[in-house]
Parts: structure tokens; C-alpha cells; sequence
């Protein structure tokens, strides 16, 4: 008997389920699990299956959390996860300063998908680790300190993402943080400009701001950070994070503009869902500062035979099925049962807004987030607010999600607005009452 | 399709050269270590062209279970019949089980887990975990020291060439020499958050702390209220001859951190493992950090199999017998070759050779690779080669490991340039 | 075996090489050094300053601190600045050797890993 067939063979729900509660006050986080619950995410996942998951108690729902855009390709995706059990019979990770073959083949492969001169890859596990070597190439490369990125960005949580993440609470209990970071509104090019100095390195943002509230920058807004950056000899970084790998309708958001950053950085749905792994993919000019450092960022677990061959198979699959393509169509199928619902609950839908399947609805007060993501868990929906701003409720399905699916995560919205509805309209009688 | 191995090879350090770091590939190759794995299995790992080898690599500790475990393959298969990373926001009964199981394997009142992918992201939440609950800022760790490359292990490092291309770093840490308890008291503020460090410092050229340094350490820190970290990272699981480095000494630390082997070679899995006390920290900010891929459904699962492994099969105890099976080589060594071999530091099969310059764990590299052994000196102390087989390694492989070093130090005192300097 | 102005003129040319090419200052542009090299059949020495990533000077004789010495045959060391070796395959076969850390061994062959990539 392995440690799965433990896991597997107990059938008893409620068992499992206060032991995981229990482990999780004991040894994890007990007040996450409050949280959890109160944000209606209590979901102990068992089965996973294209656009849905299962409660292990058998309750089904559709997943439009996705862990922020790690599963592009579907929960549990039967093909990568044919192929990651096919390399298991012949690989492990690798040796982490060997020369190995699969990480020089997704190498090639991302160079190849990534737009313009991208070309060099540095590989990590998580995208913060990731988002941390290219703000170190910048700084390497440059011989600048600086580096200007957008207020409500989120980068990550170590010590060079994390002053770049826009939000204070994440970072005010671990002052002194890496200092040299400038944060600026984003969309704002004045606001960058005049945040330039001889010693800025580099500027960092994402495409489409995730936790900071599914806010897509303007095309504009890039062209001119483009013309900036080259004019000042200041590298241009796109978190990329969320938003590649086809989520936003193409296979890397950067597309839509037309702009190639210096550096792009990738993880989250990288590898399928089913193995970590990340990266920083950069220029031949910024490569030369791996000449005179070859090793200086090193990492055990960063791109292992194992994970370079899941994402090989999985940038394949998002290939061979278009999902970019899909990520538009469906996106459209969102935003029109979307805009319905702002034309029908004028009172709670402020906005929606979004680029392909990168869809954000929001609210006019942060407690209906968190409100709604309890109905809709009723409803038979899985989702969360933006972390940045909980007025935002965000809608990240699988790519491979079915027009039904798409129908049906909009009939839940309805349902549960209308409950809000009700509710609010109950408080102000009270209120009328008194 | 039936290109042979040898233009696979030559086609993957083409393409390692052209998309990853042409440097890095031209280094390894003087080294003799162009090695592309191809297969892997317990001790060893044969080059795709066929030729075979001892890893005494093993990314520096992450294999502890042996290459390529079948027994940790087929739970790692199994379980993707079933699962995918799952949700890191969600509640996962894989993640807790494992916390649970490394509540119990880890010393005294270590209890709370927070996860994490790599090592360095387990160091950085420890660190400011530290900070956090202390409400202090300075963070002292020790010369030489490696904890991860990112900022704020990175801050930690105990080595300049890390980090000054990227300044500036995280302000507020403090270097002070290791096993030197005085300098540490000397160096302890009123602000002073935690003392970081290794129990075995690996990068750092295998030196393993004392116990007194570690218990005078434990005390005053107790004193201070101050925190101690240990980075188990390298240490852990087996690797010195008991579960934790920590445990030769007694001393508990209040953080530990591991990584590495917890993956059993398969699966990046980072662990930050801290008394109950500071988890008050967590509970009033639950969310202040998050790892989308840390503590994954599937990181989990190979986790328990792994412990599982080391804790049936006794693999510390293992590792324990064939660290002196090796000493008893390197006495042998040691007197043969006294100017070219000045020391040998080890605890259990975590090893490290002291040579007599910085030229010579390079050359020694080369040399070991054309008999068959895969070995590199250490990071931050080139003039150290490390040997960290995977602890399931036998006698009679131990036996081969000794005699290739043996004829690879005859080459080298053939070739001169062994002096000091 | 190489007399010491055919060394001096080897070394002019590594300069040259070195001085003139942009990516390879930029890249070196932290590494500030001052280098022996010893032939070592027939004695001679020679000094090498570099002074962020721009090679100062070659002179004849050994001056100052060295941060890293390098000794060899002086054919051997004439051919590595004529780029007609790989340096680093030499110091691994133990023909020349390198005093120094082995981050600064690094760095010069990564100096002629960008002139002579070929080698
Ligand atoms: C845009 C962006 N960058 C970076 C990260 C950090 O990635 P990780 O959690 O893998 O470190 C995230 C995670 O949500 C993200 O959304
Ligand atoms: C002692 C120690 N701490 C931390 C790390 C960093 O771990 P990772 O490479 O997984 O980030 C290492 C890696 O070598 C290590 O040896």
C-alpha cells in the first residue's frame, strides 16, 4: 500500500473532510480555513475534468478560480498527464547544473512561440522566483538600480517581487524591503515618464492587471512604454503570468499590442496544471550578462526534464486545439451574457471587462465580492476576487470550457445577483422600517 | 527518428548553448560534464551515449531517495490518475496530511507548515515570517552561507559575487563568521529578528556547525527572544545520518526549513516549518503570502512517499554506515596524497573534500568524469569538492567512488600545480 | 617556445581585441583585475591591468598585487592570446595554470568565449 492507495481508498467524506479541516487548524493555517469558508471556498477537490471540478463528496462545479490561470488546458488534461506519466518511465528531474536536453528543447520551443527577438530562457519553479530573475537581469544588464512598476500589480511574494507588487499589506510587516522600486498608476504613460531617471533599469507590468482587478492596458499605453524604454535604454518587462499561454485570446498577451517586451516572464499555465514550473524569457543582447555570470542564479528545481517535457506537451496541446482562438470565442460568449447582467442589475454591476478569457465583473462595494463567491459556490460556480481589489469578482475558466459551460456560469451570476438583490432590497425595508 | 545518441547530444548542447546559457554549457564542457542523462537508477546515471556514472551531485542533496525511485514513481503515477496541482487557494486534504506527517517527523514543537516550491521561496518566507511575528528587522546569517536565490535569501548569502550585480538587496542583514558564537552575541541587537544558518553549510565548502556552537546559539537566542532559523535544505532528510542535521546537536530551532529531497527527485516541493507560537503571525494575515504551485496536490503526495521511503527502509541509518565506509578511503586518502588533500569534512554522506587551491576542484571534476564519477566543487568555495551521492548508494559503489578518486588524484599530482596559495 | 616581444605583440592584439569589443565591456564592465603571467621555460613575466572591463595595459615584468597568475610555456601563452587555444581545456589538462578564483577563471573564458567562440 502507497500513500495514494491511503488516500484513495478512504470513501468516507465527512471523515475526510474533518480530518483535512483539522489538519489544517493543526498544521496549516487555522484562520485560512475560516476565511475559506466564510469566501465560500470550502471545496475539498476530488475529481477534475476539463472546466469542473467535484467536491470529493461528489458535488460538482465549475472552476473559474483556476488557481489564477494555471489550467488553461483543462483540469487534470488526460494528454499532458499521459505524457508527464510517460517521461516518469524514464526521467526524474535532472541535475540542476546538468546540460539537459528537454530544458534546451523548451528553450527553442518558447523562443520559437514568444513574439519578436525573444530568445534566452532562465527557468524557475514559481512566477514570483521568476519575476525575480528578470528583475535581476535588469539590473545585471544595466548596471541600473531601478525599477519602476504600476500601482495594484502583483508580482509575488519574495524578496525581489515582492516590493514590485502594488499593494501595501503584503509587504508593510517585512520592512525594509529591496529598495529601488517606483510604483506609478498604471495605464498612466506621464506618470512613467516622469518616474525615469538615469538609474531606472527597467519598467515591469502585466499586460492585464490579475489581482489588481482584470485591468487590460492600453495598446497606446505599451507602444508608449515601448518608445520610452528603447529611447532611455531601459528594458520593458511583462509579467506574463496569467495572461500567456492563451488566456487572453492569443498565445501571449503582448500580441494584441504588437509590443515585444525585453523580457517576458511565464509560469502558472506553463505546464498544464500539473507540474511547477516558470521562466524568464529574454534577449541575446541581455544574455551576454550570463557570459560573465553563468552561475549566478541557480536553482535546484527550476525546469527539470520532467517539467520542461509537461510543458512541451502542453504548449502542443494548447497548439494543436487553437485554445487561444477559443479563449475568443468563449470570451465573447461571456462578455455578451456579461453585459446583459450590467444591463439587468444596474444597482450591483458596476463593470465587466476583460480580453478573451480573462474576464472581470465588478461591483460597487468590496463585501459583495466575497458575497458573491458564496452564492455562486451554491450556484454551482467556483470563484474568487481579485486579491488587490475584492470588489472584482474574476472569471478565469479553462480554455477548453463548452459553450453550455459558459451558459451555465452566466445563469449562475443571474441567480445569485438576484439573491443579492433580494437581500439588499430586504435590509433597506429594515432600514425603512426603523 | 533513430537519429543516434551522439547527434541528440550534440543537438541538445547546441540548443542549451543558443536558448539557455552558452557559458554555462562551454564551462561544463571543460569540465567534462557535458553529460546529457539519459537513464537514471539509484546511485547511477548513464549519459545518453551510453557511458555510465556515479552522481555525487545529485543537486546538491535533492536525491537522498536515489535516482529515479520506482517505488516513488509509481505513487507519483498513480496519483496522476487522479489529480492535477489543484487549487492553491482551495483546501487540499493532500496538503494537510503532509503537514501533519512533517509535524511529526521534524524535532521538538515544530508544528505549522507553510509551503513553497523551492528552497529559496521556503528561506524567504521564513525570514519574513521572522520579521513578521518579531516585529524586529535584522536578520544575521553567516559568512559563506547559501540560502536560495531569491531577495531575501539571496540578502542572506554569505557571499558578495551572489548579489552585487543585483544591489541594492534587502536592507537590514548582517554576516557574521560561522561557528564563532561570540561574533553572533557580538552582532545581536535590540532589533534583531532571527540568526539564519545551516546546520552543515554546503555551498559554503561542508562545514558542519559544532554543538556547542549550536546550543550557546539556542541560549541566546532564548535570551534575546530572538528566532532561530535552521535551512535544513540540504541537510535534511537523511542526508547527515540522522532525519535532521539538527539532531546530532539537540538544538530545536523555531523555523526550519527543507526543499530538495522532500521532491524525491521527482516533484519541487519547499516546506517552512515553525513552532505554534509565531503561526499567530498567519493568523492575523492568512494571505499575506501565496505560491500558486507551492504545496501542490501532487508535491504532497510525493512528499509522504518520500518520508515514507526514508522512514521504512531507514535510509539515515544507511547513510550513516556508508558515510564511514567513505572515511575510511578518504583516511586512506588523506595520507597518501597530504598536499594535495588537506581535509576531509563530513557528516554522515555529506561530503566535502578540501584541496589545497581553487584550480584544483575543477580539474579534479574533469578528471573524476573520465572515471566514471559526476562531482563538482562548491559554490562558494571552489578549492572544496563535494561529494553528496544519493543515500541509497551500496558498498561496492561507495568502493568505486573511493578508486576513481584515488586514480584521478594520481593524474593530478602528475600534472603539478597542487600548491597553496 | 616564444620570445618575450613576440609575447608582448600576442598580447597587444588580445587588448585590441578586448578594448574594442562593446558587448564584451559591457559585460565586464564589474571586473576590475590585475593579472601575472609567467612563462614559465623562460622566465619571463608580464602584467595585465584591467580596469572595468577595459584592459589598462601589458607590461613587461611582474608589477603590483596580482589577483590572478596564470603560468604556462610561452608558446602556450602566446598561442592563448592569439586565440589559437581554448585556455580553459589547457588549465584543465594541467598545461596551464591559474591562480586565482575560480570566478575570475570563469571570467576570462568567458573574455574568450566572446572573441573566439570558435575555440
Ligand atoms: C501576474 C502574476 N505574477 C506573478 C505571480 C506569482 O506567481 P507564483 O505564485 O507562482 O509565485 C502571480 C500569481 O498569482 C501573478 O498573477
Ligand atoms: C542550504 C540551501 N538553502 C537553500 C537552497 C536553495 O534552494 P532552491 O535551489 O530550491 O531555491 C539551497 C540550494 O542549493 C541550499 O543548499
Amino acid at each position: 500500500m502507497t500513500v495514494v492507495d491511503d488516500i484513495l481508498a478512504e470513501k468516507d467524506f465527512e471523515k475526510i473532510r474533518k480530518e483535512t479541516e483539522t489538519n489544517y487548524r493543526e498544521y496549516l493555517n487555522p484562520f485560512a480555513l475560516r476565511m475559506f469558508k466564510n469566501a465560500g471556498l470550502d471545496v475539498i477537490e476530488g475529481r477534475r475534468e476539463g472546466a469542473c471540478v467535484w467536491d470529493i463528496s461528489g458535488e460538482k462545479y465549475i472552476d473559474c478560480v483556476t488557481g489564477a490561470g494555471i489550467f488553461n488546458a483543462g483540469r487534470h488534461n488526460r494528454e499532458i498527464t499521459d505524457a508527464l506519466k510517460k517521461a516518469l518511465d524514464v526521467y526524474d528531474m535532472g541535475g540542476w547544473i546538468s546540460i539537459i536536453r528537454e530544458r534546451g528543447l523548451l528553450a527553442k520551443k518558447l523562443a520559437q512561440i514568444t513574439p519578436g527577438n525573444l530568445k534566452y530562457s532562465i527557468f524557475c519553479c514559481g512566477g514570483g522566483e521568476a519575476v525575480e530573475v528578470a528583475i535581476k537581469l535588469a539590473r545585471g544588464h544595466t548596471g541600473k538600480t531601478e525599477i519602476i512598476c504600476m500601482e495594484n500589480g502583483y508580482h509575488g511574494v519574495t524578496g525581489f517581487a515582492l516590493p514590485a507588487t502594488g499593494r501595501e499589506v503584503y509587504k508593510k510587516p517585512f520592512a525594509p524591503l529591496t529598495p529601488g522600486y517606483i510604483h506609478v498608476p498604471f495605464n498612466d504613460l506621464d506618470a512613467v515618464k516622469s518616474a525615469i531617471t538615469k538609474d531606472t533599469a527597467a519598467v515591469l507590468l502585466e499586460p492585464v492587471q490579475g489581482e489588481g482587478g482584470i485591468r487590460p492596458a492600453d495598446d497606446s499605453y505599451l507602444a508608449g512604454l515601448r518608445k520610452l524604454c528603447t529611447e532611455n535604454e531601459i528594458l520593458l518587462i511583462f509579467d506574463e503570468v496569467q495572461t500567456g499561454f492563451g488566456r487572453t485570446g492569443k498565445m501571449f498577451c503582448a500580441e494584441h499590442s504588437g509590443v515585444t517586451p525585453d523580457i517576458m516572464v511565464l509560469a502558472k499555465s506553463m505546464s498544464g496544471g500539473l507540474y511547477p514550473i516558470s521562466c524568464a524569457v529574454f534577449t541575446e543582447e541581455i544574455s551576454d550578462f550570463l557570459y560573465s555570470h553563468p552561475f549566478i542564479i541557480i536553482n535546484s528545481f527550476g525546469g527539470t526534464s520532467l517539467a520542461c517535457l509537461t510543458a512541451l506537451a502542453t504548449i502542443e496541446y494548447i497548439e494543436k486545439n487553437n485554445l487561444p482562438e477559443r479563449a475568443v470565442q468563449m470570451g465573447k460568449r461571456f462578455m455578451e451574457g456579461l453585459l446583459a447582467l450590467k444591463k439587468n442589475f444596474p444597482e450591483l454591476v458596476v463593470d465587466v471587462r476583460g480580453k478573451g478569457l480573462m474576464l472581470g465583473i465588478e461591483f460597487p462595494e468590496d463585501s459583495i465580492g466575497p458575497r458573491m463567491a458564496c452564492l455562486l459556490k451554491k450556484n454551482g460556480v467556483i470563484s474568487i476576487y481579485t486579491f488587490n481589489n475584492p470588489k472584482i469578482i474574476r472569471i478565469m475558466p479553462s480554455l477548453v470550457i463548452t459553450e453550455e459551460e459558459v451558459d451555465f456560469v452566466i445563469d449562475a451570476f443571474d441567480k445569485s445577483l438576484k439573491e443579492i438583490r433580494a437581500q439588499e432590497a430586504g435590509r433597506n425595508m429594515k432600514g425603512a422600517g426603523k | 527518428m533513430t537519429a543516434s545518441a551522439e547527434d541528440i547530444k550534440k543537438q541538445a548542447l547546441a540548443d542549451f548553448s543558443k536558448y539557455v546559457n552558452p557559458q554555462k554549457a562551454r564551462v561544463l564542457k571543460n569540465a567534462g560534464l557535458d553529460i546529457i542523462e539519459g537513464k537514471r537508477e539509484g546511485a547511477c546515471v548513464w549519459d545518453i551515449t551510453g557511458k555510465k556514472y556515479i552522481d555525487c551531485i545529485t543537486s546538491a542533496g535533492s536525491f537522498n531517495v536515489g535516482r529515479r525511485n520506482p517505488e516513488i514513481v509509481a505513487v507519483l503515477k498513480k496519483a496522476l490518475d487522479e489529480y492535477d496541482l489543484g487549487v492553491f487557494l482551495l483546501c487540499s486534504k493532500q496538503k494537510a496530511d503532509l503537514a501533519k506527517k512533517l509535524a511529526g517527523i521534524t524535532p521538538g514543537d515544530l508544528q505549522y507548515v507553510m509551503f513553497g516550491v523551492g528552497g529559496g521561496e521556503a528561506n524567504d518566507f521564513a525570514i519574513k515570517l521572522a520579521r513578521g511575528f518579531t516585529m524586529k528587522t535584522e536578520i544575521i546569517s553567516t559568512l559563506k552561507a547559501y540560502h536560495g536565490h531569491t531577495g531575501f535569501s539571496l540578502a542572506a548569502i554569505g557571499r558578495d559575487a551572489y548579489k552585487k550585480p543585483f544591489y541594492p538587496m534587502v536592507p537590514g542583514f548582517k554576516l557574521v563568521p560561522f561557528n564563532d558564537l561570540k561574533a553572533a552575541e557580538e552582532t545581536m541587537t535590540g532589533d534583531t529578528a532571527a540568526i539564519i544558518l545551516e546546520p552543515v553549510q554546503g555551498e559554503g565548502g561542508i562545514h558542519p556547525a559544532t554543538d556547542a556552537y549550536l546550543q550557546g546559539l539556542r541560549k541566546l537566542c532564548d535570551e534575546r527572544e530572538i528566532l532561530m532559523i535552521f535551512d535544513e535544505i540540504q541537510t535534511g532528510f537523511g542526508r547527515t545520518g540522522k532525519m535532521f542535521a539538527c539532531e546530532h546537536s539537540g538544538v530545536v530551532p523555531d523555523i526550519m526549513t527543507v526543499a530538495k529531497s522532500l521532491g524525491g527527485n521527482l516533484y519541487p516541493i519547499s516546506a517552512t516549518i515553525y513552532r505554534e507560537e509565531l503561526n499567530d503571525f498567519l493568523v492575523a494575515h492568512p494571505f499575506i503570502h501565496l505560491s500558486t504551485f507551492g504545496g501542490s496536490d501532487l508535491g504532497c503526495i510525493v512528499g509522504m512517499a518520500v518520508i515514507d521511503y526514508l522512514v521504512k527502509n531507514k535510509v539515515p541509518e544507511h547513510a550513516a554506515a556508508m558515510g564511514e565506509r567513505f572515511q575510511k578511503g578518504f583516511d586512506v586518502l588523506l595520507k597518501k596524497y597530504p598536499d594535495l588533500l588537506l581535509e576531509v569534512r563530513r557528516k554522515g554522506l555529506m561530503m566535502g573534500l578540501q584541496y589545497t587551491n581553487e584550480s584544483i576542484g575543477p580539474r579534479m571534476s574533469y578528471q573524476l568524469a573520465q572515471n566514471g564519477v559526476m562531482a563538482i566543487y562548491t559554490g562558494n568555495e571552489p578549492s572544496v569538492m563535494r561529494l553528496m551521492p544519493v543515500l541509497v548508494i551500496q558498498p561496492d559503489e561507495v568502493d568505486f567512488v573511493i578508486d576513481a578518486l584515488e586514480k584521478s588524484m594520481a593524474a593530478i599530482m602528475k600534472q603539478g600545480g597542487i600548491e597553496k596559495y | 617556445m616564444a620570445t618575450s616581444d613576440e609575447i608582448m605583440e600576442a598580447l597587444a592584439d588580445f587588448k585590441e581585441q578586448c578594448n574594442g569589443n562593446k558587448r564584451l565591456r559591457r559585460m565586464q564592465r564589474d571586473w576590475t583585475k590585475v593579472l601575472h603571467y609567467a612563462a614559465v621555460d623562460t622566465g619571463d613575466k608580464f602584467t595585465m591591468t584591467v580596469r572595468e572591463g577595459e584592459i589598462l595595459s601589458n607590461e613587461k615584468g611582474a608589477a603590483g598585487t596580482p589577483d590572478v597568475i596564470i603560468e604556462g610555456e610561452s608558446e602556450t601563452l602566446c598561442n592563448m592570446f592569439w586565440g589559437d587555444i581554448n585556455p580553459t581545456q589547457m588549465y584543465l589538462k594541467g598545461e596551464i595554470k591559474v591562480k586565482g578564483t575560480q570566478e575570475d577563471i570563469m571570467r576570462i573564458d568567458a573574455i574568450t568565449a566572446i572573441i573566439w567562440p570558435e575555440v
